[in-house]
């Protein structure tokens, strides 16, 4: 074979030499972005037929090329090039994306390939060279910064904790605000299980990091209702449709590419500590004591601990610090793919280990993908791919009271915390300063979470084209996955202390079938106009199911089995079944390529709303309009306008079961004195039911919300800015909430559709590219969001609560809730007392502060505006690219920070700390007036006033500047692979969250402790984020 | 050909994809709670959600404000300087009453006449009338006829799910033009059901009080009866001394075996709430035994001092009431012993019981016009004593002893005013553990004697004589407003 090709050379370069004016030209094109070789590429020599197309590896060759001609490379979705051949015998042309392409296609909803300039709403792309290799496993977080109108925020540094995702604000009081996830076509679960109070469990994923950023092809956010309409009750918060790598484009051959990263993660955003006082309180030791208000180091020499130990008293700088290790992240894959773009076979392997900073946590995923497309010779043509995910998360508890997070933030800092021994060998107890709590070691050593999932999911399309101008497809998709957890708490542990076993099963299951006949009649009634038809129908089937054997106290040492249990009353199984029938067709019409109108319709039947009266429909209508074309305005400073409304509604609808009023069983009481039926007397175990506290709805509709959107899309300079620009509205109204009731009418909330609340934003997109020399380029890609949420109205009756909590685990007295006239989310809590001028109000004969006044609203999580910005150079094969984001405003409601403050550890409280302080504030004189405070009292008075844990004073403004991601890739010059199999390698290093700026926070504000849901803002005691670096490679065949 | 054929096969896909969807829908029937229980099930839970409504959080309450504990921390320090407001109770009010016991014996009742099990019905009406009336005492005028009714929301629309409040006095006395059974009714109407046939019955483990003793439950519908008459006699002497009357010709409580409690167990999660707050939780910290409370047995002499309160430390740690100084060490605090509380949680957590029957008809036998003679009142005094020490488990010799040398402290003498005054003060002792009934008698009588307490505030600095409406009530419920202030006296508090 090589030596038919030298030969081969030989006698093309015979030729060449022969006919001196003509030679054969061969070449390689790259992805100008990431090195990765173009197959299809085509290559015209300009002014002739002559022409061909690039290999799987990039590669072409030319025959009989003169010196004088020039190639023409053009490819969908990048820029064409021009490029002179001159006298080189071999050349590497990178062809650059073409963000700003006129003619640049999306997938839209139901899987619909579509020219992005004839949508009527606003889509955005991110291309999997975006995601993969970045120092981060989970998806979500890669796209972070990276789109517009999106917030994304991770919920802690702990391997494999949930990420949130939000696309244009909350739409739904209690139902999920998660986007649809739909991965090839098949609706993809994105939940997040929780095993464990929210509150005070250890963090699970959303299981979105069952995808390997590395399998990604691209993705695509639809953003409003009206672009995800087609996708039913389920698409109202958006839908991300993500497209793995599939044998697309093939041209006859084989394609390997090989990808390998290491990473390392370090503890990132601990607060700056104070090493001059320690522990104890006013001013003395206490052995006893999470305060740092003890006496100045160099005052004592030794102090005896709780233990009784004599140890000197000195500052332990990295106390907290050393508690954390470095972690690790390695990633392999392997994606191979062959045949032709009708006939091929992909199969995808990936490997993800990862090792926390926290001890004893780790998140494993391996993947093994399996597709591939087959077109028959009777023109049937089927396709089909199935993946398997295997998905391990090793974790530790967080949250306050209890847990080695909870306790991190009450380390007194002459405490040699990682020094000395913290487990009793022969008891298995904590030693610790505390007594009556446990050591942040020893939890992690006692208190463990693990979660075994194996995951399947895939689909299989029959696709015939009738004639030109109508074909037909049936698609099957699945998707299930079993997750197998248990929660081991040995006894002694703060929250179990006769210790406790969960079993914990869950099961997520969901078919649909998707029939849908497409259509297409060119010239339409007059010339020019084209008409491309879809009539779809869905069949949707989703189970889930929950098993937990909670076992509690465990009677025999480290047997971590149910079996060692005595107390198993509060084992529990939760079952739902829920089915969908949906009917949707959709109507584009398309004058000229300028001016598009689509509409849309669905109607779904939902097996979770009244029988009689399960069907609703929902329609959305988009217009765009192309003045460029329309009146050729076309200029060197304007190359492109487009202009596009739309208006949608869609439906959600209910969870199931709320039409039915149920018994529960009962139990009485709370932590301080509870009893759960069955209760075990003398004479027996009794069971014990009560109607259930929420009162079905006698009728029930879907929530519906409303959108409208209009937005510009601009070209200028030939293209080399260009600009998107979208302003949305949407109001939701019907939500399905359980709404408080009087109790005495012997419930405590009915079902209904009640509430009203909308959303407005702005989202703008930049992408220009400020410089461009031949071998040169910068890049700059801007994102800015703006969404303001308002609830108007929770229900409408008189006496109908004007508040209320979101629904999921919470604190009394620190209500994460939903209240009239404020955005979704902000928390309700004790704000401190203030006069009409809102100067603080100061006790006068102590000089605190005055006592709060609870159910007061304290807190906004919701951001006042996101953006992002992300740099590119490239110079030749080289790259290098960074994206700094900011969120602005918003608040974090931190447990962790009123900690660290309020005990004396942290930097803050060092200073000036034998000084008297004067709390900023006034005293009221009994006549209505105000005098400013004078009254000095101690720092530990002073930073303890400023706030505890249920009040305003846990509050801080979450801004924050973050370097989130840098990447730099440099590929191998492509003629050092020329004769071998090697197609192109690019070396790479990545990194994230290196650095951060938090003007008014001691820590990194992004973090929710609770995870990703409908409650966010909040350090409850949470694991600190990571900062992760490494190296990768990536290797095509 | 083929190709002509497949051109109709999107049609016919669409055609079978259409029919059969309202079976294939057919499946929001929840597999997770049942859509409907057993009155079985019902009645434990019911009687163990009565039980923490005496026995949680108000009874905490009224162990401070009724001078047998001493607050430290926490609420109970605050209710020791008499302040109270709406933020207080509400898990007793919608998790322990309304959505709670009572809700579930109103459904037992439903489901007992479904069933024909009337057994059922008759022990729901006499806990429903039980359970109304320790509403109405604590709060005063109550949701209570239109109470309840939230499933019938469909038909009846708002009213039911913001219930009207009736007056005490028509809860306790009916009021047909406004459509309210008085509660004498309600429990008259559940001692009949008794005597019905009944196919299914009340158990040895459903019923946690009687264990399916219903002559028992009879005896505690009379014996309730008479509470009730009692608990209005100074407002409606005459209508009281016919209820009574009506009682005393039945059968009623006359043993400590027939006593009316609710009966728990011995591991955790099945704890009686009583045992639970005063020995175990970490609320247990947030009282200790009042001084007065120890000085008032001591100044009788009275043996069940010993029995009922602890001395980790040798001697009675004790704090008076409202004290404001430092605090002993917790470790020593005497606490309620498991001799009231009920050893290991098991209980039982007493509702009504023989003593106070005894205690009920003297005070009766002076006051109203009853078949029993004055002259028997100093022997029911005696009687409602000896229950109480039996019940403490002091040996009769011993109560034989102490009435020999106590003969003042157990023999009625004085003014009408003042035999009432020995006679409530002993049920006082007697109610040790059931605070809120001793508040009820106070609030009713003014005794047992009480000075108010130290650095008093609440409203006026006067003991609360009501609790205050919720606040989620009074948010959700327009006709909880105005809500009255703890200082407003109740319908039954005269004077």
């Amino acid at each position: 074979m090589k030596k038919a090709l030298l030969l081969w050379l030989f006698v093309a370069m015979g030729v060449v030499h022969a006919l001196a004016q003509t030679r054969s030209l061969s070449g390689k094109i790259l992805d100008a972005k990431d090195g990765t070789p173009l197959p299809g590429v085509t290559i015209k020599i300009k002014g002739t037929n002559t022409g061909t197309v690039s290999t799987p590896n990039g590669s072409f060759k030319l025959d009989a090329v003169e010196n004088s001609a020039t190639l023409i490379i053009s490819f969908v979705g990048y820029e064409a090039q021009e490029i002179g051949v001159g006298n080189s015998s071999s050349i590497t042309i990178q062809l650059k994306p073409d963000t700003k392409s006129l003619q640049e296609v999306v997938v839209t909803a139901q899987g619909i390939i579509r020219d992005k300039r004839s949508l009527g709403y606003a889509t955005e792309t991110v291309s999997g060279a975006d995601l993969s290799q970045k120092s981060e496993p989970n998806v979500l977080n890669s796209l972070a910064g990276k789109v517009a109108g999106v917030n994304i925020s991770s919920s802690s540094g702990a391997p494999g904790a949930s990420t949130n995702i939000n696309i244009r604000g909350i739409t739904s009081f209690s139902g999920s605000n998660q986007p649809l996830i739909v991965v090839d076509g098949v609706i993809f679960s994105n939940d997040v299980d929780n095993t464990q109070n929210t509150l005070f469990g250890t963090q699970p994923s959303n299981r979105l990091a069952d995808i390997a950023p590395e399998s990604i092809e691209s993705v695509n956010l639809l953003k409003g209702p009206a672009a995800a309409a087609l996708y039913g009750s389920r698409a109202s918060a958006g839908a991300i449709l993500i497209t793995t790598k599939s044998g697309k484009g093939l041209t006859g051959k084989t394609e390997v590419t090989v990808t390998s990263s290491m990473n390392f993660s370090q503890v990132s955003g601990l607060p700056e500590f104070q090493n001059e006082y320690g522990q104890g309180a006013n001013n003395d030791y206490v052995a006893n004591s999470s305060n740092s208000w003890g006496p100045a180091f160099g005052s004592l020499d030794s102090i005896t601990t709780t233990q009784g130990t004599r140890v000197p008293y000195k500052a332990y700088p990295n106390n907290v610090k050393d508690f954390f290790q470095t972690g690790r992240i390695i990633q392999n894959g392997v994606n191979l793919s062959s045949g032709t773009a009708d006939n091929n076979i992909t199969l995808g392997l990936s490997s993800t280990l990862q090792k926390g900073i926290i001890p004893e946590t780790e998140f494993n995923r391996h993947s093994v993908q399996l597709g591939g497309n087959r077109k028959f010779q009777n023109g049937i043509k089927v396709s089909s791919s199935v993946t398997y995910v295997r998905s391990n998360q090793l974790g530790i508890p967080q949250g306050n009271g209890g847990s080695a997070f909870g306790l991190l933030t009450r380390i007194p800092r002459s405490y040699d915390l990682m020094g000395q021994p913290f487990e009793d060998p022969i008891t298995g107890r904590s030693i610790f300063y505390n007594t009556t709590q446990n050591h942040p070691m020893w939890s992690v050593f006692n208190e463990q979470f693990t979660s075994k999932l194996n995951r399947v999911f895939g689909y299989f399309t029959l696709s015939y084209d009738f004639t030109k101008w109508l074909s037909a497809s049936y698609r099957v998709t699945g998707d299930m996955y079993n997750d197998r957890r248990k929660f081991v708490a040995q006894p002694t542990s703060a929250r179990n202390p006769e210790g406790q076993i969960l079993e914990d099963q869950f099961y997520r299951g969901e078919f649909n079938g998707d029939l849908n006949i497409r259509a297409f009649k060119k010239d339409l009634f007059t010339p020019g106009l084209e008409l491309t038809a879809l009539l779809g129908q869905n069949i949707n089937h989703r189970d889930f199911q929950n098993a937990t054997i909670n076992a509690q106290s465990l009677t025999v040492p480290n047997f971590e089995n149910v079996a060692g249990a005595l107390v198993f009353s509060t084992s529990t199984e939760t079952s739902n079944r829920r089915r969908l029938l949906g009917y949707y067709g959709q109507l584009s019409f398309n004058y000229k390529s300028y001016l598009f109108l689509e509409l849309t319709g669905r109607m779904d039947q939902s097996s979770t709303l009244p029988k009689d009266n399960n069907k609703y429909f929902y329609p959305s209508a988009a217009l765009s309009f192309v003045p460029t074309d329309a009146f050729k305005l076309k200029s060197d400073v304007l190359s492109y306008l487009k202009l596009r409304v739309n208006a949608a509604r869609v439906g959600r609808d209910a969870d199931p079961y709320l039409l039915n009023n149920t018994y529960t069983k009962s139990s009485y009481g709370n932590n301080t004195a509870s009893i759960t039926f069955p209760i075990s007397t003398t004479g027996g175990f009794v069971p014990g039911f009560d109607p259930s506290n929420r009162l079905a709805p006698d009728k029930l509709t879907p929530e519906f919300t409303y959108s409208y959107e209009g937005g510009i899309n601009v070209g200028l300079f030939k293209s080399r800015v260009s600009i998107d620009a979208t302003y949305f509205y949407t109001r939701s109204v019907n939500q399905i909430f359980n709404l408080s009731i009087s109790n005495s009418s012997g419930f405590d909330t009915r079902t209904a559709n009640v509430g009203l609340m909308t959303n407005k934003g702005i989202e703008l997109l930049v992408n220009a590219t400020p410089l461009q020399f031949r071998d040169f380029s910068w890049d700059v890609s801007i994102n800015y969001t703006r969404i303001r949420n308002m609830v108007h109205r929770i229900g409408d009756n008189v006496g109908d609560i004007k508040n209320t909590a979101i629904t999921g685990d919470g604190f009394i007295g620190i209500q994460p809730s939903i209240a009239e006239g404020y955005a979704y989310g902000v928390i309700i809590g004790t704000k401190n007392a203030r006069n009409d001028a809102g100067q603080l109000l100061i006790n006068p004969t102590t000089g605190l502060l005055v006592p709060g006044i609870a159910g007061e609203v304290i807190s906004d999580p919701n951001p006042d505006w996101i953006a992002g910005i992300t740099n590119t150079f490239r110079y030749k094969n080289f790259s290098l690219s960074f994206l700094i984001d900011t969120k602005q405003g918003g608040d974090i409601y931190s447990f962790s920070m009123a900690d660290v403050r309020g005990n004396g550890s942290l930097a803050i409280t060092a200073a000036d700390r034998d000084q008297p302080r004067i709390l900023p504030g006034v005293i009221a004189t009994g006549d209505g007036k105000y005098v400013p405070n004078n009254i000095q009292i101690s720092a530990q008075s002073y930073w303890a006033a400023l706030g505890g844990l249920a009040s305003e004073g846990a509050v801080f403004d979450a801004t924050v500047y973050r370097l989130r991601e840098i990447s730099m890739y440099y590929t191998l010059p492509s003629r050092w692979f020329l004769n071998s199999a090697i197609g192109s390698v690019s070396l790479g290093a990545s990194a994230r969250n290196l650095f951060f700026y938090a003007p008014h926070y001691p820590a990194d504000p992004e973090t929710n402790t609770q995870g990703a849901g409908n409650i966010q803002g909040m350090d409850l005691n949470g694991a600190p984020a990571t900062r992760n670096f490494g190296a990768n490679l990536r290797v095509t065949f | 050909m083929t190709t002509r054929l497949l051109k109709y096969i999107p049609i016919v896909l669409l055609a079978v994809a259409t029919t059969s969807c309202k079976k294939y829908l057919d499946v929001n029937d929840t597999p997770n709670n049942p859509l409907e229980v057993q009155p079985a099930q019902l009645l434990a839970s019911g009687l163990s959600g009565a039980a923490f409504a005496a026995a949680g959080d108000m009874n905490r309450f009224g162990q401070v404000i009724m001078d047998y504990h001493t607050g430290t921390a926490g609420s109970p320090s605050t209710w020791d300087i008499y302040n109270t407001n709406g933020a207080d109770f509400g898990n007793q009010w919608r998790l322990d009453l309304y959505d709670g016991s009572l809700i579930a014996f109103k459904d037992m009742i439903r489901r007992g006449d479904e069933l024909d099990s009337k057994a059922y019905s008759g022990v729901g009406k006499i806990m429903l009338g039980y359970t109304f009336a320790f509403t109405t005492d604590i709060w005063g005028d109550i949701p209570y006829s239109q109470a309840l009714k939230g499933r019938d929301y469909p038909t009846e629309g708002n009213s039911v799910l913001q219930p009207r409040l009736d007056k005490q006095e028509d809860i306790y006395k009916g009021n047909a033009g406004l459509g309210i059974q008085s509660l004498f009714d309600l429990v008259r109407e559940g001692i009949a059901d008794l005597d019905a046939t009944s196919a299914l019955k009340p158990g040895t483990k459903d019923d946690l009080i009687y264990g399916g003793n219903l002559a028992n439950w009879k005896k505690a519908g009379y014996t309730l009866l008479m509470k009730l008459a009692l608990q209005i006699s100074k407002r409606e002497p005459a209508l009281a001394a016919t209820v009574i009357n009506e009682a005393l010709a039945a059968d009623y409580i006359k043993s400590n075996t027939e006593n009316m409690g609710v009966k728990f167990g011995n591991v955790v999660g099945s704890q009686s709430p009583l045992f639970y707050l005063i020995n175990v939780s970490s609320f247990r910290d947030e009282m200790l035994v009042s001084t007065r409370y120890v000085t008032r047995l001591q100044a009788l002499n009275d043996p069940r001092l010993d029995r009922w309160v602890t001395k980790p430390s040798g001697n009675f740690v004790t704090l008076d009431n409202g004290y404001r100084g430092t605090i002993p060490t917790n470790t020593t605090f005497s606490r309620l012993s498991t001799v009231i509380t009920g050893l290991d949680g098991v209980g039982p957590v007493r509702l009504l019981t023989n003593a106070q029957r005894a205690f009920i008809l003297a005070e009766a036998a002076l006051t109203l016009d009853i078949s029993i003679p004055d002259a028997n009142a100093d022997a029911l005094y005696k009687e409602g004593i000896r229950a109480s020490m039996q019940d403490a488990g002091v040996e009769n010799t011993a109560i034989d002893a102490y009435f020999a040398a106590n003969a003042a402290v157990v023999t009625l003498s004085g003014t009408v005013a003042q035999q009432v005054e020995q006679i409530i003060t002993q049920k006082y002792i007697a109610l040790t553990g059931n605070p809120l009934e001793a508040w009820n008698d106070y609030r009713r009588t003014g005794y047992p004697v009480m000075a108010e307490h130290q650095n008093a505030v609440g409203i006026d600095g006067k003991r609360p004589v009501r609790a205050q409406y919720i606040d989620q009530e009074v948010a959700r419920n327009p006709n909880f407003s105005p809500a009255p202030l703890p200082n407003v006296k109740v319908w039954w508090d005269v004077d």
